[in-house]
């Protein structure tokens, strides 16, 4: 079910209509019915069911087991394993059988051997990667006694399958959600208005910048033999922006609905494009994913006895310094291989969305004193407008550069699309006409351009606190036309109906 | 109840600015939404029909001369399977006394013949109701077009026809005064031209066109039967008075067969059906009466014009309302009409008027 289609508003409306009507006991309740029917929305097989089942009894049952031993260190820490290990093992067999077979069968052609693993064609189901990494975290959660185990199996299931997170995330704690999934909720005018607005504005940014933006960048990498040098530069540009008007648009439907309801998530996004750094960067991007990683795979992996036991080898070696460095580079390295690899079975995920950010963090994490003496040097100011904005641009074309890699359908692909950029042909950006040819006319572009300032400014604002709260505190008049501005770009100026995708999101295979 | 309040007003300023766009965001407006402003019961007769209805029938001179009024409900190629649709429509504004049907396309195979514009033509320009549904359903449902019509484009997608604006809502990059205004170019409805096409029946020239389009078309086609039968069953239920017509039209001899087939069936119902095909005293001058391969211009428009109005005057119980204020609207259609057709006044042009209206 798509985010922005008519199915999924009205499939809404009945959902939020029920849950207000029903007694405040039984609301939770529906929100699980809404889950389930959500989740094998088209999507109902033997398959999907035992799927869900699988994840759902692993941790409902794991759970308790590891709360009920909470004293017992051993025993608890086996059900925390036993329990990770069937989630994950369903994950990695859904997701990524097909690129160890691909991988092996690399090695097998490299090695002249006449022998070809078959792929499989598993249907997974919506949301298999929050839910699956949602579930391990809730396990962990009670290992580490952060939070106590769900007795009720209908409550944990819908904890694991709470709807609007489904397709886009954000991950969500147990601990941090509890209380307003399964709390009585009354409707609330203000909430609904404020749900409302957000929901409106996420609806913008996908059907009106992001789908607009995905025509031109489909058109170009469609057809590199035609799309030649700027317009591959171009399109590698408007790539990011369409990823995260995609994403972050996606974010604020579902924080929006919730909000109607009365669950209040975690932000996802704080304005990444104003980031000066690519590590500043993902502290905007994507928030919740960092934050999941860094709790339970980071911390624990650098405070382990094997990267304790490193720093200390490495330390005779190298010094006190570089050995934490070390420790440090090397488990960023296993965790932006995870992350990588959790966007998706693919060498370009893993490349694109993992090693090249490692690579480029840990250059701007080595290279800053060098940087920091040539600025002193030259006597370049670093608290002036015009340096931070060079900061800005230089942090965007670095990610822009690294989302070749997750846009390309393979490596050899993303090393197509870099060639291509050097083909020099600045005339298809200055004739008036050429640029307009790829997927996108000259209408299309001014409203790009008109959406990306409000984008922009709205992005801006929000840093020094709710764009929405400054919004409801101006006169009925503008804050009413401002509202009906939004609702009729979308439905104007909207990418969606006939000769459109709508919105197939790019974060919704995740 | 101030939130409601507040609440109810905003949406009710919503639905008033939306309801305007989607009549904005149009691709034209056509003979069928024209009809829509005619006040109720206000019409005589009812003109139903493809092209050779709004192309032939020039509703303004029928109304000067005789003082009836014909609501033409006509789009181009207009599947034979919506008219009961059309039929009905009509019934929930006006009255009229007679219903007229052009048959030509019951010689057209519908899921080889139509596109996608053929069917939007019509429901889009009704209003949304449950006719309007049961319409897009009935030429939808019965017909595996998605892969048997290469003009099909989103057939299977039927949401998309019961809510247009998901289609016109792209006409903004395309919006133009017609849009805001209306066209110019349709009096009532009737659409004309003064363009001339010479066309010489001996060469086949537009037969052989047509062949291409209906390679096989000899036997009465099995759904077009059906469908038939269909409306002669709801005009029977409906008890309405109705009168069938073949327009003038270079036919190719698979057509003639077919619609003399289909003619046999309407007789035997116990309709009459006038074949302009084959009246002794009506004929067209395809070397000049023709605008294009199958459509009178203004001189052919006024011929067929005369001689229908004349006969309906003359058969059925028809109104006169000149000179009544409530009809003004076609008093100034026509006046409209004569300016911009001015040709109409040529001698040799006045002969055949005075031939048909004498």
């Amino acid at each position: 079910m798509n985010l922005t289609s008519l199915v999924f508003l009205l499939f809404c409306i009945i959902a939020l209509g029920i849950y207000f009507i029903v007694p405040k006991k039984f609301q939770w309740f529906i929100l699980l019915i809404s889950s389930i029917i959500f989740l094998f929305w088209n999507n109902l097989s033997v398959s999907t069911v035992i799927q869900a089942l699988l994840v759902l009894l692993a941790s409902y049952i794991f759970g308790i087991l590891i709360d009920k031993y909470r004293d017992n260190t051993v025993k608890s820490k086996i059900f925390l394993v036993i329990g990770i290990a069937i989630i994950l093992g369903q994950l990695i067999c859904l997701k990524y059988t097909n690129l160890f077979s691909i991988t092996i069968n690399h090695i097998l052609q490299l090695l002249h051997i006449d022998f070809q693993l078959g792929l499989s064609y598993f249907n997974s189901l919506v949301g298999i990667s929050y839910y699956s990494l949602i579930m391990i975290s809730y396990l962990v959660d009670i290992y580490r006694g952060a939070c106590k185990s769900q007795k009720n199996i209908f409550k944990c299931a819908l904890f694991m399958s709470y709807f609007p997170i489904l397709t886009s995330g954000p991950f969500i704690r147990y601990n941090d959600i509890e209380k307003d999934l399964y709390g009585k909720h009354k409707f609330n005018y203000d909430s609904m208005c404020r749900g409302l607005v957000r929901t409106i504005w996420g609806v913008f940014k996908v059907l009106v910048i992001s789908q607009r933006l995905g025509m031109f960048v489909d058109t170009v990498y469609g057809d590199l033999a035609t799309y030649t040098g700027f317009y591959t530069v171009v399109a590698a540009l408007f790539f990011p922006l369409q990823l995260y008007t995609n994403f972050s648009g996606s974010i604020d439907i579902i924080m929006g609905i919730s909000e109607i309801i009365g669950i209040h998530l975690p932000e996802n996004f704080t304005a990444p494009f104003f980031s000066k750094t690519l590590t500043e960067f993902w502290r905007n991007w994507h928030i919740t994913l960092g934050a999941w990683l860094r709790d339970y795979i980071f911390y624990p992996l650098l405070k382990s006895n094997a990267m304790q036991n490193l720093t200390k080898k490495t330390k005779k070696i190298f010094g006190k310094k570089a050995s934490k460095k070390i420790s440090l580079y090397l488990s960023m390295l296993i965790m932006w291989t995870i992350i990588g690899a959790w966007h998706g079975g693919a060498y370009t995920f893993i490349i694109g969305s993992g090693l090249l950010q490692f690579l480029i963090m840990v250059l701007e994490d080595t290279l800053e004193p060098l940087s920091n003496k040539i600025n002193n040097k030259l006597g370049i100011k670093k608290d002036v407008f015009s340096y931070k904005l060079y900061q800005i641009i230089r942090t965007y074309l670095l990610f822009s550069f690294t989302m070749i890699f997750f846009r390309a359908s393979s490596v050899g692909n993303a090393v197509e699309i870099i060639k291509n950029m050097f083909v020099w042909n600045p005339w298809v950006l200055l004739d008036n006409k050429s640029i307009f040819t790829a997927g996108l006319d000259i209408q299309d572009f001014r409203v790009l351009i008109i959406s990306l300032i409000t984008l922009f400014a709205v992005d801006k604002l929000s840093r020094s606190g709710s764009v929405r709260e400054k919004l409801f505190k101006q006169n009925i008049i503008f804050r009413w036309g401002m509202l009906y501005i939004l609702i009729f770009a979308i439905i104007i100026l909207g990418c969606y109906g006939v000769g459109y995708d709508p919105a197939a999101f790019i974060y919704r295979q995740f | 109840m101030k939130k409601v309040i507040k609440s109810i007003i905003f949406l009710l300023i919503l639905c008033i600015f939306f309801y305007n766009i989607i009549n904005i965001f149009w691709l034209e407006k056509n003979s069928i939404s024209y009809f829509y402003e005619e006040p109720k019961n206000s019409l005589d007769i009812a003109y139903i029909g493809s092209s050779t209805v709004f192309c032939h029938f020039n509703s303004v001179l029928a109304y000067d001369l005789y003082g009836f009024t014909t609501g033409i409900l006509a789009s181009p190629a207009q599947p034979f399977i919506l008219t009961k649709y059309v039929m009905d429509e009509c019934e929930k504004y006006q009255k009229p006394k007679l219903y007229i049907i052009d048959i030509y396309q019951l010689a057209s195979e519908l899921n080889k013949y139509y596109e996608e514009v053929n069917l939007r033509d019509v429901t889009d320009a009704m209003k949304f109701s449950r006719n309007r549904t049961n319409a897009i359903k009935a030429f939808l449902e019965p017909l595996d077009l998605g892969e048997n019509n290469p003009n099909y484009k989103s057939g299977d997608n039927y949401i998309n026809y019961e809510f247009s604006f998901l289609l016109y809502h792209n006409m903004w990059k395309h919006l133009s005064n017609k849009n805001f205004v209306g066209s110019l170019d349709l009096y009532k409805g009737f659409l004309c031209s003064e363009e001339t096409v010479q066309i010489n029946p001996q060469k086949e020239y537009y037969w052989k066109e047509d062949l291409v389009k209906l390679p096989n078309v000899v036997e009465f086609p099995k759904e077009n039967k059906e469908f038939l039968d269909d409306l002669l069953n709801y005009i029977h239920e409906k008890n309405l008075n109705v009168l069938f017509v073949v327009p003038p039209r270079l036919y190719s001899e698979g057509r003639n067969i077919t619609l003399n087939q289909a003619i046999k069936i309407i007789k035997e119902n116990g309709f009459e059906v006038i074949n302009f095909n084959t009246l002794e005293d009506f004929d067209v001058d395809y070397s000049k009466e023709l605008f294009n391969g199958s459509h009178l211009n203004v001189y052919g428009a006024t011929k067929y014009t005369l001689y229908l109005s004349k006969y309906l005057k003359e058969h059925y119980d028809l109104p006169n309302h000149k000179g009544d204020e409530a009809y003004a609207s076609w008093e100034n259609e026509y006046v409209r009409f004569k300016n911009d057709f001015k040709v109409l006044t040529k001698k040799d042009f006045n002969k055949v008027l005075n031939k048909y209206s004498n």
